[in-house]
């Protein structure tokens, strides 16, 4: 299956992050967050430009639309 | 005995500066950390006749060296400034917080754990074990409710216990995944985090290494962590150690965290009970108030809803507090004359002192609302969903979600809205939004919009003056495209921001917040506009020939004749003029009064003296045009001196209070030119 980042996964959709491919500042925040490769999030949100709304280890965080690019999926499912 | 200097830290949102402010109520110092804008609050306690010192660190969430609050906390930490940490995590969102809580512990220094918001994990049906989570963790743990002043005295004696013995706890893990540990030692009785064994080898590896190197280093496992992390600052510090030499290419930052992370999974599934019976309220107000199509309108509703309590209650209560002013300068005034003061220093007091700071001083009611307003939706947790509902908009001016807000309160009043600056995070987003939001057609510019567009556009007058707000608009969003364009480094639309759970605002805190905010705001009064006052007034009675009533042989005049050079091209070449556009530094109504002084037409307001001024403007040859080109003008020309008083005062930088000053004064000069000289030839 082609690579899927959480830019393009759906709102409610239950996902597992397999790698981040950010500048390495914003790596390490999103990591000290606990958004890792292997971390499963929700998308609580999407609006139309693409900012989402993810609940990551029990947070709900807002994300512009260039983070959720660089956030690379390996699944994604329905809850 | 000895003070003891407690560091409270915590992740943002985690309820730490509701609990240092129920230790401390108002009684406490806000400064800023040396060098940078991020405050530092401290305060005195006195507890079983213990002297405590409390620190407020900055709300982050990991000491890593990535943002200036995280440098910050990690540097007072390490610089052995305090003796003792207060971690205060949520006890709702335990998961999270316990991340900063576990790189705490192995910082080495002594570490108590606030569980703050106790009461929101019973509503909730969750428990924590109190007795397990300290075991697991190797410190104190203390259940807090800071809202309700509930454990306060047990965390002071945990923390002067705690600050003389380290270790006295032993701690007991056990780890599934580490049974098999074929690492030479076992470090479950030393250190709350023990890692896999490949990391422990190289954390061992890199100790040895850093011993070796540099005798006599201390928190050598700490450091020895963060150089396998990769952590630039310890890194360059101990750069005799060769990581690549010790480890080879791989990389261990990810795992690090992961494996920190794991272990916080450990602690959750052993003292977290009934983990999944979270309310889900916040997530009810979240499919509303952040609704794809519905979270826009009610934002805006809820924002207008604050304007109008900002300025019209608050402008109820300016007439009360205009005639408290005016009760006093005519007891000053009864008080001078009885006394035998002189004429000037009467009218140094009265129309310059008393004119120029209770003039400011009269602004108080609507600052006070409109940051009771903001604060209250801040702490409700409603602030950080604008950053997200405004994103999309807002990104495409180059501006962050929440410079919204600033720009919007612009419309009333550009002190409070650059104030309000301070809800954006990122400084350099915080720049730009000083920079624009004073384009924002403050409501004081609007009586000179009323006077001059009625004298000359008739019926017109009020799309003339509503045309000024649209001007103002373009111009704001003009200028905040051109700065995005002129940022050389293109900032990613980097929006990542917690959304907290919705709660009930507490009283006490936003009340010390407001009043951080009044003080703040009547010391500036008291200082800097006191004397910008006196400066004013001196220009506009005294001249060359000394103290004059006639302002037409003042300095103000013959400055104004001065600079009629440079106001000509632009259509305000008259004295007059000139002198009340730089009285309207002071502050913009007083172009109005400026000229009503001038033209010597005292009832300017009136249909009467509008006629009149109106006379005697065109027998000077000022026409509709030259009065387009003031309305301009006046719209984008120079912020009052309250309003750059407040620039320096968030910007803390000339720099940038300098560039604000003449990008505006420059721009007036610009769009006030083209619309006269433009005007001129279609009018001839």
């Amino acid at each position: 299956m082609r690579d899927m980042d959480a830019f393009s996964c759906k709102s409610g959709t239950k996902n597992i992050v397999s790698d981040i491919k950010l500048n390495t500042n914003l790596e390490r925040r999103l990591e000290t967050l606990g958004l890792t490769a292997g971390t499963s999030f929700e998308i609580l949100n999407k609006k139309r430009n693409g900012a989402i709304i993810i609940k990551v280890r029990g947070t709900r965080f807002a994300i512009g639309k260039d983070i959720a690019k660089g956030i690379c999926i390996e699944r994604s499912d329905n809850i | 005995m000895k003070e003891i200097v407690v560091g409270f830290i915590g992740n943002p949102n985690c309820g730490k500066t509701t609990l240092f402010n129920a230790y401390t109520g108002a009684k406490l110092k806000v400064a800023n950390w040396p060098g940078v804008t991020v405050e530092k609050k401290e305060g005195a306690l006195k507890y079983h006749d213990i002297d405590f010192k409390l620190v407020d660190l900055p709300g982050i969430y990991s000491l890593t060296s990535y943002t200036m609050e995280e440098r910050l906390s990690r540097q007072y930490i390490l610089d052995d400034e305090v003796d003792v940490i207060v971690d205060v995590a949520d006890a709702s969102c335990l998961e999270r917080n316990l991340f900063l809580t576990l790189q705490l512990i192995e910082l080495g220094k002594p570490v108590v754990l606030a569980l703050n918001m106790m009461d929101i994990v019973e509503e909730r049906g969750m428990e924590i074990d109190l007795h397990r989570l300290p075991e697991m963790l190797g410190i104190p743990v203390i259940p807090v409710c800071a809202r309700k002043k509930k454990g306060l005295d047990v965390l002071m004696h945990a923390v002067a216990h705690h600050s003389d013995n380290i270790k006295d706890e032993k701690i007991i893990h056990h780890h599934p995944n580490h049974k098999n540990s074929e690492h030479i030692h076992d470090h479950h009785d030393d250190y709350t985090v023990v890692y896999s064994d490949e990391i422990e080898d190289n954390i061992d590896l890199i100790s040895d290494r850093l011993v070796e190197k540099y005798p006599g280093i201390s928190n050598v496992r700490w450091n020895a962590i963060k150089i396998l992390e990769n952590d630039e600052e310890i890194v360059n510090r101990y750069s005799e150690v060769d990581l690549k030499k010790i480890i080879g290419k791989k990389t261990y930052e990810k795992q690090v965290v992961n494996e920190k992370y794991d272990f916080i999974e450990e602690i959750i599934d052993e003292t977290l009970v009934n983990k999944n019976t979270k309310a889900a309220g916040t997530e009810k107000l979240d499919a509303i108030l952040t609704h794809n199509i519905f979270g826009l309108p009610i934002f805006l509703a809820i924002m207008a809803l604050v304007f109008f309590l900002t300025f019209s209650v608050g402008n109820i209560l300016v007439n009360v507090f205009n005639m408290g002013i005016d009760a006093l300068s005519n007891a000053v005034s009864d008080l001078l004359v009885s006394a035998n003061v002189g004429e000037t220093l009467t009218s140094l007091i009265m129309d310059g002192i008393i004119a120029g700071v209770g003039g400011i001083l009269t602004f108080l009611p609507n600052i006070f609302i409109l940051f009771l307003a903001l604060v209250f939706l801040e702490d409700s947790g409603y602030m950080s969903r604008v950053a997200y509902i405004m994103d999309g908009i807002m990104s495409k001016m180059g501006l962050s979600g929440r410079a919204f807000i600033p720009m919007l309160l612009g419309f009333g009043c550009s002190v409070p809205a650059v104030m309000a600056s301070r809800a954006l995070e990122n400084p350099k987003d915080r720049i730009k939004t000083i920079l624009v939001t004073p384009f924002m057609s403050c409501s004081a510019k609007l009586p000179v919009y009323v006077l001059f567009s009625q004298i000359f556009f008739n019926q017109y007058a009020m799309y003339v003056a509503f045309l000024m707000y649209v001007v103002s608009i373009f111009m704001a969003i003009l200028i905040a495209v051109v700065m995005g364009k002129l940022d050389k480094k293109k900032s990613q639309n980097s929006l990542l921001i917690e959304l907290p759970e919705y709660k009930a605002p507490n009283a006490g805190s936003i009340l010390i917040y407001v009043w951080e905010k009044v003080k703040d705001y009547l010391s500036k009064a008291g200082t800097t506009i006191f004397i910008a006052s006196i400066i004013i007034w001196f220009i506009m009675n005294f001249g060359p020939s000394g103290l004059t009533d006639n302002i037409s042989e003042s300095f103000a005049s013959s400055l104004g004749k001065f600079i009629v050079p440079l106001l000509a091209p632009i259509g305000l070449g008259y004295w007059r003029i000139a002198v009340s556009l730089i009285s309207g530094i002071a502050a913009k109504e007083l172009v109005v009064s400026g000229c009503s002084v001038l033209y010597g037409v005292s009832n300017i307001n009136s249909p009467d003296g509008q006629q009149i001024f109106g006379e005697l403007l065109k027998t000077e040859g000022f026409s509709s045009i030259n009065a387009l080109s003031l309305m301009i003008f006046v719209l984008l020309y120079i912020p009052c001196i309250a309003t750059i008083a407040t620039i320096k005062n968030e910007t803390k930088s000339w720099k940038w209070t300098a560039v604000s000053v003449a990008m505006q004064l420059g721009i007036a000069w610009i769009t006030s030119f083209i619309v006269y000289q433009v005007g001129s030839l279609i009018i001839r």
